[in-house]
């Protein structure tokens, strides 16, 4: 289908990676019926895609605001016009005047080559929610794109990232796979880097260690790609004299379930997390460097998971922690190791969904020297997407091309600030950064903000 | 999941082709991946990552930090990439017989 219509579409999971997941894909015939039935679910149950059906007068104001069309100039990728895929069928089949006279008011019978485009538009949105900011209306796409991507997924269409990564969560409680025996000796490793880099200072890592007061939850990507940002964050709580430990049974801030399952994989991950936390006898769960899976975390594990611990043990992101030490005076940091001219990329999901700006821009100002932090225009909530969010991290050569176009927006920014080095505090941010600053040929190191905090650390016995 | 025969055994594969079983890995699969990625032969110098790889995956189950890769098999991040074109995680990870890297990569 997706070379029939020529559509740029990422890797298609299999049957059987779909039936590990209890999932078994419908067959083509029914896919249509079975897609309008999930839509007719969805608009009695989420108000927030109701509006977003029934407001839309297609004012455009979404389209300059979006990465992913101005990097395409695809009509398909204006917001609007993305969510018009569904709201076609959502007025041909659930209003009267769609039912009646459909040519006039825009409805058009459900097929499978929209579902196809579906597949295809839905997994190049980034969820980023700039289009909310911009919209007079409220409307927010995001919330439509996971309910597009809900209904794919029911029917057996997912990425093969997405599927892949949902296996290794329901297998090990992480994206990546990590098993314990590899969690301790990566963390063994970093100990001993530790050590040599910084005149034998002696971190522990300490795992599934019981009567702990804070589990801290670091993205397993971590532990592939971004050392430095764990290291930080073992070095803080050292700093801080914490009882911490990570668990090997979720070390996973991500929750990739919240952007392809949010019916079962994203519930799998939360009740994991309680159990874990409740088995361990936390007073505090301490999220790491992840910008969707602070969000999951932060606002909807009640509405998903109805373990108790989910009200009582309370959450907090490490950036509001090492805020919250700085703002005491009770860190002494040399801002001058970290003598470079840096930029900081705001994670959609902590800028625009958790209002998590200002701590960043603390954490930043104590940690460089004076004058060395520059903004990017435009920043904060207004800042645009790495091109990456939401896992649309593919490698298939169609929709790498695709992450460099939906990547040329920042490469823009990055440029005009002249830093040479991007902060980007989560780890999508990170796995796309990496290689789209090679391809934009842009001469910064990408770090996380965890790294410069750990750097800048002066111990004292 | 798809079948692909390298050398006359057949081998299960997923969707991007990383071998599902890696106890099925002998060198000739190491070749046919190189072939795939582009690289014209392998020499000492891609073997001792892929070695590295085989042996951290059999006692861990996962496959390392680049960091430790890199510092453990001698071979610096430069060379590596120019080793193994898409990279340690994917190129040599499947010449090695580990699994595809899922998650934020």
């Amino acid at each position: 289908m997706s070379e029939a219509t020529g559509l740029r579409q990422p890797k298609k999971a299999s049957a059987d990676l779909f039936r590990k997941l209890g999932v078994e894909p419908v067959p083509d015939n029914e896919k249509v019926q079975e897609a309008i039935r999930h839509l007719d679910d969805f608009r009695f149950r989420v108000r927030s895609f109701v509006m977003a059906m029934e407001s839309c007068v297609k004012c455009g104001a979404c389209a300059e605001a979006c990465h992913t069309y101005l990097g395409t100039r695809d009509p398909n990728n204006i917001p609007a016009g993305r969510v018009d895929l569904i709201r076609k069928a959502y007025k041909r089949y659930f209003t009267v005047q769609g039912q009646l006279f459909p040519g006039l008011v825009g409805a058009q019978d459900l097929d499978l080559e929209t579902i196809e485009k579906w597949y295809s538009y839905f997994y190049q949105c980034s969820e980023c929610r700039r289009c909310a900011h911009v919209c007079p209306f409220g409307i927010d796409t995001a919330e439509v794109t996971f309910i597009a991507r809900q209904i794919l997924y029911w029917l057996g269409i997912a990425p093969q990232l997405h599927a892949a990564t949902a296996e290794a969560i329901l297998r090990t409680g992480n994206h990546m796979g990590l098993t314990k025996a590899g969690i301790e000796d990566t963390l063994e490793f970093l100990a001993e880097e530790i050590e040599e880099d910084y005149d034998g200072l002696k971190v522990e890592f300490p795992v599934d260690k019981p009567n702990s007061d804070i589990l801290y939850v670091p993205s397993s990507a971590d532990f592939m790609l971004n050392p430095n940002t764990l290291k930080g964050a073992a070095m803080f709580f050292k700093y801080v004299g914490a009882n911490w430990t990570i668990s090997s049974e979720i070390t996973e801030a991500g929750n990739f379930g919240y952007l392809s399952d949010q019916s079962r994989i994203q519930r799998e991950m939360v009740t994991r997390l309680f159990r874990e936390a409740t088995k361990l006898g936390v007073k505090k769960i301490v999220w790491g460097e992840c910008g969707h899976g602070w969000r999951a975390a932060k606002m909807y594990p009640p509405t998903v998971s109805d373990l108790p611990g989910v009200k009582r043990i309370p959450i907090t992101h490490i950036h509001d922690e090492v805020e919250a030490y700085i703002k005491a005076g009770r860190l002494e940091l040399d801002p001058k190791r970290n003598d470079r001219k840096v930029t900081l990329h705001d994670p959609c999901n902590y800028a625009r969904a958790c209002g998590h700006s200002d701590n960043m821009r603390v954490i930043m100002n104590a940690v460089v020297p004076k004058g060395a932090f520059v903004e990017m225009k435009p920043s904060r909530e207004a800042n645009f997407c790495c091109g990456g969010g939401s896992g649309i991290l593919f490698d298939d050569p169609d929709m790498y091309q695709f992450r460099i176009l939906a990547s040329n927006k920042k490469a823009e920014q990055v440029r005009e600030t002249g830093a040479d080095t991007l902060c980007a505090p989560c780890s999508i941010c990170k796995a796309q950064l990496y290689p789209m600053v090679k391809e934009h040929k842009l001469p910064v190191e990408v770090v996380g903000l965890i790294d410069l905090v750990g750097h800048a650390l002066v111990f004292r016995d | 999941m798809p079948f692909v025969e390298v050398e006359g055994k057949q081998i299960e594969v997923d969707e991007d082709g990383f071998m599902v079983d890696p106890s099925q890995w002998w060198p000739g699969w190491a070749h046919y991946v190189a072939k795939q990625e582009g690289i014209s032969e392998l020499t000492d110098r891609h073997w001792q990552v892929i070695e590295f790889l085989k042996d951290y995956y059999a006692k861990t189950g996962i496959a390392p930090m680049i960091r430790k890769l890199c510092k453990e098999s001698g071979i610096p991040l430069k060379e590596m990439y120019e080793l193994f074109p898409t990279g340690p995680a994917k190129g040599a990870c499947k010449c090695a017989g580990l699994p595809k890297p899922t998650g934020c990569v």
